[in-house]
């Protein structure tokens, strides 16, 4: 049985994010709508479409800002995970504010075209081989573009239906996308008449993404040498690689042939990874086939029980298995040939204590 | 203006090949290529704007899938 699909999956913490999200939104349109006018040059007064204009393409590049930050922080600091996790639902708002926006500027600037609204919006400028004067609009509509192709596949069914490379690729775009903000912006408004909080603004936003990104790209290479040296120095002794995390199923094994008649079978249960041999003590029936139900393994033959941190039937029985040690080095898992004496207790290796 | 114009007939044939694409496949192939999908229709209208502007990537992986489906079978 496979998860129906939903419009809309919402949870509590995902109103109160959502809830979040449009509340702070509101605000910074509101507040921008009312307090930016006392900032401007009283000589050139801008009109309140334009207003709007502004506190919406200001917002959108600011949420664009947030949304690429959160990845990063989320890798340096696991309390940023929640906002990951529902980063989905700040995109297609993001991807909301930014379509009206344009629509401000479409309404505004060309509104009373003779010609289609868009078709002059295209053609009103194309000096596309100078700086001062560049059709930054053109960038814009770069930019809206992959977002809209970025909020219309966020929902789950186009992760399955695309598979994860290619819908993961298609979503790397919100870098195009960001660059083109940032030109867009650059080639645009901060042409105009110099604006210091607004070029702050944009110089700090591509100081912040830059800069933890590349925080975080240093970070993990210098954690995937040390786990490269850890794992080295493990095998040097003789340990094997017995294979990925993730290849292992939740209360399953993934079994590990050592030699002819030697295999091992490693457990995930709990959050946590035993190491046992495969061969039950009863007539070397299969253990690795078996499921793990309150950190025991039941053997699929005739059903003996065995402690996977001991090896140990639990009592009033006996009778008692090897195990073996293990280690998890960053998704690694790696395996001590060395059977132990049957009944020989090892600390399960914890899952999440490893990073 | 010419190329202007040239180039939004275009984004519009583009985004009408779409609407077609979002037709057939919302009604002939989620349920072949999609398992989960299979019984729920209050999400499908959600993927139409994103057929619509994907809809080459759309007809590719259906395709992709149809024939995966072929060589299990
Ligand atoms: C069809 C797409 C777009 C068009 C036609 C467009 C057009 C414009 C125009 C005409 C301006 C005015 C520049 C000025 O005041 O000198 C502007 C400013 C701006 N746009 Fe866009 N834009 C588009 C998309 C976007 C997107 C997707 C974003 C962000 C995600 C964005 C962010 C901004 C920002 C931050 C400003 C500066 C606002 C300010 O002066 O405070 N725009 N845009
Ligand atoms: S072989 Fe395991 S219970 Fe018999």
């Amino acid at each position: 049985m496979s998860v129906q699909y939903m419009p809309v999956l919402w949870n509590r913490n995902k109103i109160f994010y959502d809830a979040v999200l449009l509340i702070a939104v509101g605000l910074y349109l509101f507040v921008f709508i009312r307090v930016a006018p006392a900032f401007e040059d009283v000589s050139k007064p801008i009109d309140g479409a334009i207003l709007r204009m502004r506190a919406f393409g200001s917002c959108a590049f600011l949420m664009l800002t947030i949304i690429l930050c959160i990845g990063p922080l989320a890798r340096l600091d696991r309390r940023f995970l929640p906002l990951l996790y529902n980063r989905r639902h700040f995109g297609v708002l993001t991807a909301g504010i930014a379509a009206v926006h344009a629509n401000y500027v479409l309404g505004w600037y060309f509104n009373f075209s003779p010609t289609d609204k868009y078709a002059a919006l295209l053609s009103s400028n194309t000096s596309y081989g100078q700086v001062l004067g560049f059709p930054f609009e053109s960038l814009g509509i770069a930019a809206l573009l992959i977002l809209f192709v970025l909020a219309a596949t966020s929902h789950d069914f186009w992760l399955s239906f695309l598979g994860a490379p290619i819908w993961k690729a298609l979503h790397m775009s919100i870098y195009a996308a960001y660059a083109f903000v940032v030109l867009h912006v650059a080639f645009g408004a901060l042409q105009g008449p110099a604006d210091p909080i607004f070029t702050g603004v944009v110089a700090a936003s591509v100081v912040l993404v830059c800069g933890l990104h590349f925080m975080t790209g240093r970070m993990e290479a210098a954690r995937e040498r040390g786990e490269e040296t850890a794992k080295a120095s493990l095998q040097e002794n003789g340990w094997v690689v017995a294979g990925d995390l993730d290849d292992i199923d939740e209360d399953c094994a993934k079994v590990v042939t050592l030699n002819e008649d030697e295999r091992v079978a490693i457990f995930k249960y709990d959050g946590k990874l035993s190491a046992i041999t495969n061969a039950c003590a009863h007539q070397n029936g299969p253990l690795g086939e078996g499921k793990v139900l309150w950190g025991c393994i039941t053997c699929p033959w005739h059903g003996y029980q065995y402690n996977l941190a001991d090896g140990r039937a639990p009592a009033p029985f006996t009778e008692k298995i090897s195990t073996y040690r293990l280690k998890l080095i960053g998704s690694t898992v790696l395996l001590d040939p060395n059977a132990l004496p049957p009944g020989t207790h090892v600390d399960p290796v914890e899952i999440g204590g490893a990073a | 203006m010419q190329t202007a114009e040239f180039l939004i007939d275009i984004g519009r044939y583009y985004l009408y090949a779409g609407g077609a694409v979002a037709v057939l496949f919302l009604v002939i192939g989620i349920e072949r290529v999609e398992p989960s999908a299979q019984e729920s229709y209050a999400f499908r209208p959600l993927l139409i704007p994103g057929i619509c502007l994907i809809w080459p990537l759309v007809l590719y992986r259906w395709f992709h899938l149809e024939r995966e489906k072929e060589a299990e079978e």
